[in-house]
């Protein structure tokens, strides 16, 4: 400013001084202002990095969220453009270009956009890929003289001058990038730059908090073993299947319901490590099957393609749902792939297992109201499979329905029949050969089930089995057994030597405390081991002949007998016999039944007897019926037997009879002997 | 009303009537004369200045505002050179009051009551400018534009289609732009 001429010394002095201090009340106001200005700036980015931060925390959505921070950003700060990249690490990591953007009112874009939204950016290649690589925010003053900006001609002529891009992140890694542009030439401060950072954290948590929801959706619908979709995502897209059929009924469906056999004691001999290798496996090969069955399909005929979901419901259950099916009758041949399939030996370890599938089918051409309805049928189908001798499939049709619902009940019934102490022994005698006199008894395991009589073990061992009750059920009659063979030899001093032979399933042969479990039984009844012998098939020292010979010397050495039950019916398999502590072999009935008739049967159990005497094995007749028979086993120097010519199995006071008068005490003699 | 208006008054009238006469405007006033740009003071001060100004000079209010608003133009750009700088012509710098001026003013003085102008292009290629405030200071807008011009060597003729000083409603003003 200028000041009007003064007319005195003191006046020049007094306007100097006035002069001097509006200046410095100019300086003063201006350095104030300077202050609230930035004051002002900090709070508008902080209410900025706020506002992300919650909308970050509110939000479902990763691409709205992102929309709303370069919105935000680009309002608040004035930068004009701000465009969003996903990062891809598919194939290679690399940012790839989305079609979320901010444009300010007037800028024209469409050029830029055009471009932008065809290239992607690797690590260190352009603005995107200098943020990817580095991890952070990145700034480019002038893109027109910047010797890593691609799509600088671009830029220009949509008059774009400065550009800032920054990372979001989801802990260390790179997920998106944000870029800006602004046509002013403005170039932001650190502490700008370093709240950007912090919007990329912020962004980033969304990121991570929509990749747990995504692991947690997917736990919810895929199995932890396997990763195949679990019942709940069967349900849900078998129920689809369902109303797609409904809406057309050439849409067909069908169920498979796939149940490994024998999986149970691969699981218990070999370990469930073993086990779950054996399931991978499994799966792997269904898979397998099903994607090969998808191209055949489209080759064939692209419009009806057959489309597969393989689930597992746990244990050793699968279940394939086929969709878009021509007819039931491909639903079969499907069934016949996934069986040979599985049915190709696998290696565990060091094992080489076989291993079956029952298959049940249940389709579309039944009527259901409910996926539970399907399940449940192919299931019984299953079961259907698994009794008609196992690497069976069958289709379900209403009977099964019915035999399920019966299966079902004696489920139901036989837990609680141990309870009830419904179960009973039988004993069936086993006699010298030579002297006819009773050796020993065979404890038979009975069910006396109310409303239908005493029941055989065939009808409900099965179940029994599968339900793990065997394993109660098989403790229970081996300490029945032992505490009847101790009664005896205190009431029966005549018969000192009296041999108590109980049988132990394959399951409980697997089970890991069985060693345990009977030498406690032995001490509890008091009973000399030597008057037990525990007979087993052949069947239960399946796949680790090493484990198996463990237990039995384990065994031996408590002293208890050892036999091989039904020999000649398993795999039979000579390198064992001579290998196991064993010191009985039983020859199966059928082979002692068609003796008579039969010149190859005679010829085997002579040649069984044959191969137990050289290996110092003591041999017992099965299901010895006729005297004839009788005579021609005692010609082949057979040690004993047991049959209907002897005795059944009778109940304990029937036994005790039998050992105190050599005939039971409701009946005239049986004993020919 | 912010306390730059008054350092803007203090400068016109030391400037062109010297120190004694802006001692004697705060003696008619009654004020002590401490103004600072980051303070706020009465808006009826404004008032109590402009009738003070035109009595002592024989004016009329309005035509002591637009002395002001010419006066205060050399001095704001001396303060606030940004506010020019990229502007070619009064037109530009005067549609960027709205936009760019004062929210900048708003950042600094967070409390500021700023008027919003509207601004429709005339049909003749001039400016409509439209005002409405209680401190119906259209006469100062007028001599801001003039001033601006000035700075931008240009002539603009102001006239005042409505006005609230006459009983209308708002203010409405036509700006010609000469060269």
């Amino acid at each position: 400013m200028t000041l009007r001429e003064s007319n005195s010394a003191d006046d020049y002095s007094f306007c100097v001084r006035y002069v001097r201090e509006r200046k410095a009340r100019l300086a003063a106001e201006s350095i104030a202002e300077q202050g609230l200005r930035q004051l002002y700036q900090s709070k508008q980015l902080l209410e900025l990095v706020g506002s992300i931060a919650i909308a970050a925390n509110e939000s479902s959505s990763i691409e709205e969220t992102l929309r709303f921070a370069i919105t935000r950003i680009c309002v608040t700060t004035g930068w004009q453009v701000g465009h969003v990249y996903l990062v891809s690490s598919d194939l290679r990591l690399q940012a790839v270009p989305t079609s979320i953007w901010y444009g300010a009112e007037g800028v024209k874009l469409a050029e830029f956009r055009a471009q932008s939204e065809t290239m992607n950016f690797a690590a260190g290649h352009g603005l995107p890929g200098r943020v990817l690589a580095a991890g952070l925010p990145a700034l480019i003053p002038d893109v027109a003289t910047d010797g890593n900006f691609p799509r600088a001609a671009a830029a220009v002529r949509c008059g774009l001058t400065s550009a800032f891009a920054f990372p979001v992140l989801a802990g260390t890694e790179v997920v998106a990038v944000l870029e800006f542009f602004v046509n002013d030439g403005a170039v932001p401060d650190d502490y700008f730059l370093g709240l950007m950072a912090q919007i990329g954290a912020q962004l980033g948590r969304v990121v991570e908090r929509s990749r747990t929801q995504e692991r947690l959706f997917h736990e919810a619908f895929h199995d932890p073993l396997t990763g195949l979709p679990n019942r709940a995502m069967l349900l849900d897209r078998l129920s689809r299947a369902m109303a797609r059929h409904q809406r057309n009924p050439e849409a067909r469906f069908a169920i498979l319901f796939i149940d490994l056999d024998r999986f149970k004691v691969v699981n218990d001999s070999l370990g469930h490590h073993a086990g779950d290798e054996l399931l991978l496996g499994a799966a792997a090969r269904l898979s397998a099957v099903l994607r090969e069955t998808d191209i055949i399909a489209r080759c064939h005929d692209c419009k009806s393609g057959e489309r597969g979901t393989l689930a597992r419901l746990g244990g050793d259950e699968f279940v394939v749902l086929l969709e878009d099916l021509r007819d039931t009758v491909e639903a079969a041949r499907v069934a016949i792939r996934l069986q040979r399939a599985i049915a190709a030996p696998i290696h565990i370890g060091t094992s080489q297992l076989s291993i079956t599938a029952s298959i049940g089918i249940a389709s579309s051409d039944t009527s259901y109201e409910s996926p539970g309805d399907a399940l449940r049928d192919a299931d019984a189908a299953m079961y259907r499979a698994k009794a008609c001798g196992k690497a069976q499939y069958q289709v379900f049709d209403s009977s099964m329905h019915r035999q399920a619902m019966h299966r079902l009940d004696l489920e139901s019934s036989l837990r609680c029949a141990l309870e009830q102490k419904e179960f009973l022994l039988h004993y069936q005698p086993i006699v010298n050969c030579s002297t006819g006199a009773i050796q020993g008894f065979e404890a038979l395991l009975r069910w006396s089930r109310p409303g239908f009589g005493i029941v055989a073990p065939g009808a409900f061992l099965d179940v029994a089995e599968e339900t793990g009750l065997v394993f109660p059920l098989g403790l229970w009659a081996l300490e029945e057994a032992c505490a009847t063979a101790r009664h005896w030899h205190t009431q029966f001093p005549g018969h000192s030597r009296l041999v108590m032979s109980v049988n132990l399933s394959p399951n409980q042969f697997a089970q890991p405390q069985l060693v345990t479990d009977i030498r406690r039984v032995l001490d509890h009844s008091g009973l000399d081991p030597a008057l037990l012998n525990l007979e087993i098939t052949e069947s239960a020292t399946f796949g680790d002949f090493e484990r198996a010979n463990e237990i039995l010397t384990q065994l031996r050495a408590l002293g208890v007998e050892l036999s091989i039950d039904d020999f000649g019916t398993g795999f039979s398999s000579l390198s064992y016999l001579h290998r196991f502590p064993l010191q009985h072999l039983k020859v199966d009935r059928s082979f002692i039944s068609r003796m008579g008739t039969d010149s190859e049967s005679l010829a085997i159990v002579r040649t069984i007897i044959r191969l137990a005497r050289d290996l110092h094995l003591q041999v017992t007749a099965e299901g010895v019926e006729t005297a004839l028979q009788a005579e021609r086993l005692q010609e082949l120097g057979c040690d004993y037997a047991q049959g209907f010519l002897y005795s059944k199995p009778v109940t304990r006071e029937d036994a005790e009879s039998l050992l105190r008068f050599g005939r039971k005490s409701s009946q005239v003699p049986a004993l020919t002997h | 009303m912010k306390g730059i208006i008054f350092n803007l008054l203090e400068d016109a009238v030391v400037g062109e009537f010297g120190l004694a006469a802006w001692d004697d405007l705060l003696a008619v006033v009654g004020s002590d004369g401490v103004y600072t740009s980051l303070g706020n003071y009465p808006d009826s001060q404004v008032q109590d200045f402009v009738l003070a100004a035109a009595a002592k000079l024989g004016k009329s209010p309005a035509e002591i505002l637009k002395w002001f608003g010419n006066a205060a133009m050399p001095l704001l750009f001396e303060r606030y050179p940004q506010f020019f700088v990229g502007h070619t012509s009064t037109r530009a710098f005067i549609l960027s009051v709205n936009n760019i001026i004062h929210p900048e003013v708003l950042k600094v003085y967070p409390g500021a009551i700023a008027p919003t102008f509207e601004f429709r292009e005339a049909e003749d290629g001039g400016l409509l400018m439209g005002y409405r405030s209680p401190r119906r200071l259209c006469a100062l807008a007028q001599g801001f534009t003039e001033g601006a011009a000035r700075h931008f060597g240009q002539s603009v003729v102001f006239t005042h289609l409505q006005c609230m000083n006459k009983g209308d409603e708002s203010c409405l003003c036509h700006i010609a732009f000469g060269s």
